[in-house]
């Protein structure tokens, strides 16, 4: 098991955004996680990444408890993630991004890096090396030297992607990839998340656009209001009757079928 | 003949521009995190009497001064930085800016030691001491043509060229290693920094605590060039002309600074009458360009347009 | 004596105060520190001065003319130095600090050349009336600067919360993009704040050449950076804060010159703004902020 979150719930204020949530993720997984908007998607996200720790429960991550640790450290154990509203670096070229990405996987400090010791040069070269790679993984190896804020929306989100793997992690969270995306775009956007998965990353996606999830994920869970739903294959949330009021019940857009 | 060229006010402005590069610089290296720190005049006091005290009190050598002072306003960096990160923006400037003034009210009353507003006097001067040792090493600067006093501020200035270099060699070479990536990630996202590992709070602090290094560098080396401080060195119109520097240079590059800080220096200097109004003007331009080029003058884009027209000019003379 | 300095202390504290307000509003309204606060301030001081001393006219025209310059100068500041700012894209939230200083450097040395630098002593047959009662001494100018204080802070208070023009004011220190949705038109409440912080700065500024009968074009600069460690002491944008956090430092600053070491009093209001930072960022009447999503 990957990740398992055990009965976690987040206040705010009063104001309940996640109430006793559940789940875990095998290792290899594309694993969903839906609902309608302000189900608290996002937030079990920040929850997971520690940008604010949850109110109670757990988070255990290769059975290790990183509940409320440091949001850097979670990175460094191996988890990492993509954001609803990009924030690329913006004035950064394309692979300079992706080689903040690769922070996590590298050390060199202040003296080495000043005075380009060996060591510095190699691992500088490797990052470079990886980070080219996985800018080809997604498509943007002629972009490399392009101001990230200069890309179109849908190659932004890829280099999000990049920037996110370059720090080699075994858990992957993705919010609304597709979101803002055209139909091809999402096509390749789907390739992509099967890349990944081919290079055994474990996936955790939020998306709203559910024939991609559909057809994605392994596994899926959906909240509503804070509160898990249903969890399934996407068989059987699709056959879900409470799933379907849920949703029939909020706007039309997230239409399950 | 050589002597006739060399003249010492030329020289000694050349000193002061070089000081002010190295102050320039650390607003730069500080921003370069996206932390404005208005406490540079503070750390340059306390690198400058820590340094001038060293020197005066216990006969230590310059050099052995300078590097006290300049770790000493580190340290103090180090301790003003860490509570510090849980401020961003103007509180962190406004913060730095108390310190500032804190810094300069304990330079006035700790009379005993500082003599108070007065000041401290008597600092072993870089070119005297320069001097003597070359009388001693047998060297007399007539034998190359120049007066005792030429000499002198030459190598002065020469050595501040030099330890120039090596500081934009240094903060050039940290930019584009991991190091100032995290730098540059911090400034632009905080959020998305952290987010890829990188722990933001050891490289604030560390950013933090080497523009106090570079200030209390530039600070010790201001005494042993002037040879006399006072807390009036320090106050916050110190502060604000480090400020402009990186203003109206540009923040976003070290160029930035560096040209604002030789700028700004040379501008009182060459039009005398600027220098009464100095201040007026400096309120001016940081009004003027934050309204119309809020990144300074030397910003990315005007460094490749410099790029690409030394390319084209090369083409052209081929043609 | 006891009394005596704590009359002192309430006085230099309601002026502390005032000064106070004219930041807490402008950053309640704006989120942005004006650092040029001071030196308007110090204008006001200023002109006071020439009317009653160099024009011999008599005081209530000192705080008319007083409040009409700083009015001005706050007009002027808003079209110049902050509208420039707002709203455009990629403009650092420290731009409007930085302006500001700019504002402020200018001002300190446009008076240096108007007024000429060195203390100007504020002349009015009115600060020598004093009261003795028993063996305290209270001169009239402290019980004047004491009602002048009350009567603003009264005066803002009713205005902000039971006026239209305070209530759209409020509405747009809440959020602004709401309030212009609403109709306020916040372009207008936006100057019309900028001009009443710095008017009140103006008053303040005289009433302190009055108590110190002294002026100067650094005054500026020392109140300024009084003012903003009391915002943060009694919390940013919080009115009850800026007159509690303005009583404070002026009776700790009076205490430490009766009792302790008058040299450091300058220190005492930064060791403040250090301590609360980090102790209690909020200040001490500020709201925590909740852990926001983001």
């Amino acid at each position: 098991m990957v990740l398992k979150i055990n009965n976690v719930s987040k206040n705010f204020g009063g104001i309940s955004a996640l109430t006793d949530i559940s789940f875990s993720i095998n290792k290899g997984e594309i694993f969903g996680l839906i609902g309608p908007n302000g189900a608290g998607k996002t937030t079990m996200f920040n929850c997971i990444t520690s940008i604010f720790p949850p109110s109670s429960g757990e988070i255990l991550f290769l059975d290790e408890n990183i509940t409320g640790i440091k949001p850097h450290k979670i990175t460094n154990k191996g988890i990492c993630r993509t954001f609803q509203n990009i924030r690329l670096f913006s004035q950064m070229s394309v692979l300079e991004n992706v080689l903040v990405g690769g922070h996590s996987q590298s050390h060199s400090g202040v003296f080495s890096g000043v005075f380009r010791t060996k060591s510095q040069r190699n691992e500088e070269e490797k990052l470079r090396s990886t980070a080219r790679e996985l800018l080809e993984l997604v498509g943007l190896s002629e972009f490399e030297d392009a101001v990230a804020e200069n890309l179109a929306y849908g190659q932004q989100r890829r280099l999000e992607i990049a920037r996110a793997l370059a720090s080699d992690p075994k858990l992957l969270l993705l919010d609304e990839p597709a979101a803002g995306m055209n139909d091809t775009e999402t096509a390749d956007l789907y390739y992509l998340i099967k890349k990944v998965q081919e290079r055994g990353v474990t996936t955790l996606l939020i998306e709203h656009d559910m024939p991609l999830v559909m057809r994605l994920c392994d596994r899926i869970t959906v909240l509503n209001f804070g509160k898990k739903l249903a969890e399934g294959t996407p068989e059987e949330i699709q056959n879900n009757q409470e799933v379907i009021e849920a949703y029939l019940g909020s706007e039309g857009d997230d239409d399950i079928a | 003949m050589l002597g006739d060229l060399i003249n010492p006010y030329y020289l000694q402005v050349g000193s002061f521009i070089m000081i002010n590069i190295i102050l320039g610089l650390s607003i730069y290296i500080t921003l370069s995190s996206g932390q404005l720190s208005l406490g540079s005049a503070g750390f340059m006091g306390i690198g400058a009497y820590t340094s001038a005290l060293l020197t005066i009190n216990y006969d230590l050598p310059i050099i052995v001064g300078v590097i006290a002072g300049a770790l000493v306003a580190g340290i103090i960096g180090i301790l003003i930085g860490i509570p510090s990160l849980r401020l961003t923006g103007v509180y962190l400037a406004i913060a730095t800016l108390g310190f500032g003034e804190v810094m300069r009210v304990f330079l006035v009353n700790w009379e005993s030691v500082t003599k108070g507003s007065v000041g401290l006097s008597g600092i072993p001067q870089i070119g005297r001491e320069l001097l003597k040792f070359s009388r001693d090493s047998g060297f007399s600067p007539m034998s190359i043509g120049l007066k005792n006093n030429q000499f002198v501020y030459l190598m002065v200035l020469l050595i501040l060229v030099i330890i120039n270099i090596l500081l934009i060699w240094f903060l050039i070479r940290q930019n584009k290693s991991r190091v100032g990536r995290a730098f540059a990630a911090i400034k632009m996202d905080e959020k998305a920094a952290e987010a890829m590992g990188i722990n933001i709070t050891y490289y604030k602090v560390l950013s933090f605590a080497q523009g106090a290094i570079l200030s209390g560098f530039a600070g010790a080396l201001f005494a042993h060039v002037m040879g006399y401080i006072s807390p009036a060195d320090f106050s916050y119109h110190r502060a604000v002309d480090i400020l402009i520097y990186a203003v109206f240079g540009g923040s976003e590059v070290i160029w930035g600074s560096i040209f604002g800080a030789a700028f700004m220096t040379l501008l009182p200097e060459v039009l005398r009458f600027i220098s009464e109004y100095r201040y007026l003007i400096y309120g001016l331009v940081l009004v003027l360009m934050m309204a119309f080029r809020p990144q300074g003058i030397i910003d990315v884009p005007l460094l490749q347009k410099l790029h690409l027209t030394k390319r084209r000019s090369k083409h052209g003379s081929k043609n | 004596m006891l009394l005596e300095q704590i009359i002192n202390g309430i006085t230099l504290g309601s002026i502390y105060a005032i000064v106070a307000l004219g930041f807490t509003l402008v950053f309640g309204v704006l989120g942005i520190i004006n650092m040029a606060h001071g030196e308007i301030f110090m204008f006001g001081a200023f002109i006071g001065v020439t009317v009653t001393s160099t024009l011999g006219l008599p005081i209530w025209m000192a705080f008319l003319a007083a409040i009409a310059a700083t009015a001005i100068l706050g007009y002027l500041l808003e079209q110049f130095a902050l509208r420039p700012l707002r709203g455009k894209k990629g403009v650092s939230h420290l731009a409007p600090l930085i302006s500001t200083i700019g504002v402020s450097i200018f001002l300190e040395n446009l008076s240096h050349h108007l007024f000429g630098a060195g203390n100007h002593p504020f002349k009015s047959s009115f600060a020598e009336i004093h009261y003795t009662i028993g063996s305290i001494t209270i001169y009239l100018v402290q019980i004047l600067i004491f009602v002048i204080s009350v009567i603003l802070m009264i005066a803002l208070s009713y205005w902000l919360s039971k006026t239209k023009a305070g209530k759209a004011l409020r509405a747009t220190a809440e959020n602004l993009e709401t309030a212009s949705i609403l109709g306020v038109n916040t372009k207008q409440i936006i100057t019309l704040t900028v001009i009443i912080a710095s008017a009140m700065g103006g008053i303040a500024g005289i009433l302190v050449g009055m108590a110190f009968n002294s002026v100067n074009p650094q005054m500026g600069l020392s109140i300024g950076l009084k003012g903003l460690a009391i915002i943060i002491l009694g919390g940013m944008g919080n009115v009850k804060g800026a007159m509690a956090g303005g009583l404070i430092l002026g009776l700790a600053e009076t205490f430490i010159v009766a009792y302790g070491d008058s040299g450091y009093r300058d220190a005492i209001a930064f060791i403040a703004i250090i301590v609360i930072l980090l102790i209690r960022p909020q200040g001490l009447f500020g709201k925590k902020t909740s852990e926001g999503r983001p």
